[in-house]
């Protein structure tokens, strides 16, 4: 019971961090209805202009982490002007091919001013089990999980303050609901694409340092952007929540599945299993468990 | 004619308008005016480019052609921004409400440009924020008794007849204490008791806040007994100006709307 209690434990832990890139995808999902394909480009981006900017220029971290979020915050802006306003009132598939195109140059640009080397962040935090609890329990519960698990838990925090306290933030949820009628009271449509774009490449960093500190500042990043796509079909495109639950759910499952199934079919699950999960979500639930009900009146 | 309500001097003139979307003539040399307190209906068979014109005039679309003059300020275009900074508000023929919100939350995006605090200040909930927020709760909540909606405050909007939402529509657009307010088929698709009460709030609107209207309406009857000048479009070209009774008597609009009667 205690060795499933750990795997559960770690398995939650992760699926945070899962939830963190899942969020990137939803405020942009939301505010726009673009499918952000570049959220792990911006997430590799960002990761990698924290270290080039330690290493090569030899910023302290303390200094680092902010210049790249202006960077982050001015790739937002750009995005908006550049690539989205030339192509408002185009069809979904059209901003995505864009978005498509993004990733590209980010990769692109990014291992072009830092390199393509792998290359270590460290942010201070031992990823080491906490030996308070190992001598009271037993269980062995990492440290860099907790404390990544304390950031997002913050960083989600601090979203929900400002979309539900702030005139921004009303204006995000209306831009979110209706484009005409947030025009139609004034609110300025690409002013507020610009800040959500921002808003998910400061997101995009958070979950760069987190899984860089991890796994290491490299190409494979992006494809943690792949592991989002079933959190966001368990927990809706459009739902901040949904996210984090859809991650908490993904990171949980497929650690129990690799340890408790994995043995019977020769392992390697963990790569797959959140795919198949997703599938039989879109049979069962296709918008998701927080999504916006489609409801078709006749 | 009018009664007697105070109509005062021209406050918004378009001139010689024209708008193409391609090769489509959407709007050939529009002209005309609208007065300070009165209710201006704009009418016209389907696809005359009465909403074209409506969305001119609050800056959706910009006109190839001719000068908005509002407020004595004479511009190429407006933009949708300026136009609810300048004080027109609208509604929309196919109601464009957010509805995942709440009806209170709805009308209160329509304070949106009347606060002036810092986020800062909105997310810690000090200084001016707190004074704003309590003043435009206030505001909404008059507009809300104003409109007869106190008892679906906190629904969300999704769930609301066709009637309320209408009537939700108004009151956001009312929430900007606009000078002048676009209307867009207020009463398209509502029963007779309906429409009944929405005459009454649009006139008791135009009286009490003293708010110039103009409106497109279908409903002959309704156009003739609340506007004071009406407009007649028929494929994009002007075809008569004047109040209801000169409107009701132009062989030009008998023959093009009103039918071979």
């Amino acid at each position: 019971m205690q060795f499933f209690f750990e795997v559960l434990i770690a398995g939650l832990l992760s699926g945070v961090m899962y939830a963190l890139v899942a969020l990137g995808f939803v405020l942009i999902f939301k505010a726009s209805g673009v499918f952000n394909f570049a959220q792990g480009a911006m997430v590799f981006f960002a990761a990698l202009t924290v270290v080039g900017l330690k290493e090569e220029f030899g910023f302290p971290l303390w200094l680092a982490i902010p210049a790249t979020m202006l960077v982050m915050i001015a790739l937002g802006f750009l995005t908006e002007r550049i690539v989205l306003r030339p192509l408002v009132n185009q069809h979904d598939i059209t901003l995505f091919m864009a978005t498509i195109g993004l990733t590209f140059f980010l990769e692109g640009f990014a291992q072009l001013m830092w390199g393509s080397t792998v290359r270590a962040l460290d942010l201070g935090i031992q990823d080491v089990p906490i030996e308070y609890l190992m001598q009271k329990t037993g269980m062995l519960v990492s440290q860099f999980d907790v404390i990544a698990a304390g950031i997002c838990a913050v960083l989600v925090a601090v979203l929900a303050f400002l979309f539900n306290k702030t005139k921004i933030g009303r204006a995000l949820r209306a831009v979110a609901d209706d484009h005409q009628a947030a025009l139609s009271v004034g609110i300025p449509l690409q002013h507020v694409w610009g800040i959500v774009w921002a808003v998910a490449g400061i997101v995009a960093l958070v979950a760069g340092l987190l899984w860089g500190s991890r796994n290491g500042v490299q190409f494979a990043l992006t494809f943690v952007a792949l592991k989002a796509l079933p959190v966001l079909i368990l927990g809706g495109f459009t739902s901040v929540p949904g996210a984090i639950v859809g991650g908490l759910i993904i990171g949980a499952s497929e650690k129990l599945a690799e340890v408790y199934i994995g043995p019977y079919v020769g392992g390697g699950i963990e790569g797959w299993f959140p795919y198949v999960l997703a599938l039989v979500f879109l049979l069962i639930r296709p918008e998701g468990l927080f999504g916006e009900k489609i409801i078709r009146r006749i | 004619m009018s009664d007697d309500r105070k109509i005062g001097d021209v406050i918004l003139k378009v001139d010689n308008i024209s708008l193409r979307f391609g090769g489509v003539k959407a709007l050939t040399d529009i002209s005309f005016d609208v007065r300070e307190h009165e209710i201006r209906a704009i009418i016209g068979p389907n696809g005359a480019g009465k909403s074209s014109m409506l969305n001119v005039l609050n800056g959706v679309y910009t006109p190839q052609e001719g000068t908005i003059t509002f407020h004595g300020e004479v511009r190429k275009d407006m933009d949708t921004h300026q136009a609810a900074e300048n004080g027109i508000a609208r509604t929309f023929q196919n109601i464009a409400l957010f509805t995942g919100m709440t009806v209170l939350d709805n009308i209160m995006t329509g304070r949106n440009l009347k606060i002036k605090s810092s986020f800062i200040e909105q997310a810690f909930w000090f200084g001016r924020a707190r004074r704003e927020e309590i003043e435009n709760r206030k505001k909404v909540e008059e507009i809300i008794d104003f409109l007869q909606l106190q008892s679906v405050r906190k629904t969300p909007v999704a769930r609301l007849p066709y009637g309320i939402k209408k009537r939700v529509e108004l009151a956001r657009a009312l929430a900007a204490e606009p000078t002048m307010l676009l209307l867009d088929e207020p009463m398209a698709g509502m029963n007779v008791e309906e429409k009944q009460d929405m005459c009454r709030f649009v006139l008791d609107t135009n009286d009490q806040f003293g708010t110039t209207i103009v409106l497109i309406e279908h409903d002959m009857g309704v156009v003739m007994d609340i506007s004071d000048r009406v407009v007649v479009l028929d494929y994009g070209k002007k075809i008569g100006d004047g109040t209801p009774d000169e409107v009701r008597n132009n062989p030009d609009v008998i023959k093009a709307y009103l039918g071979a009667h």
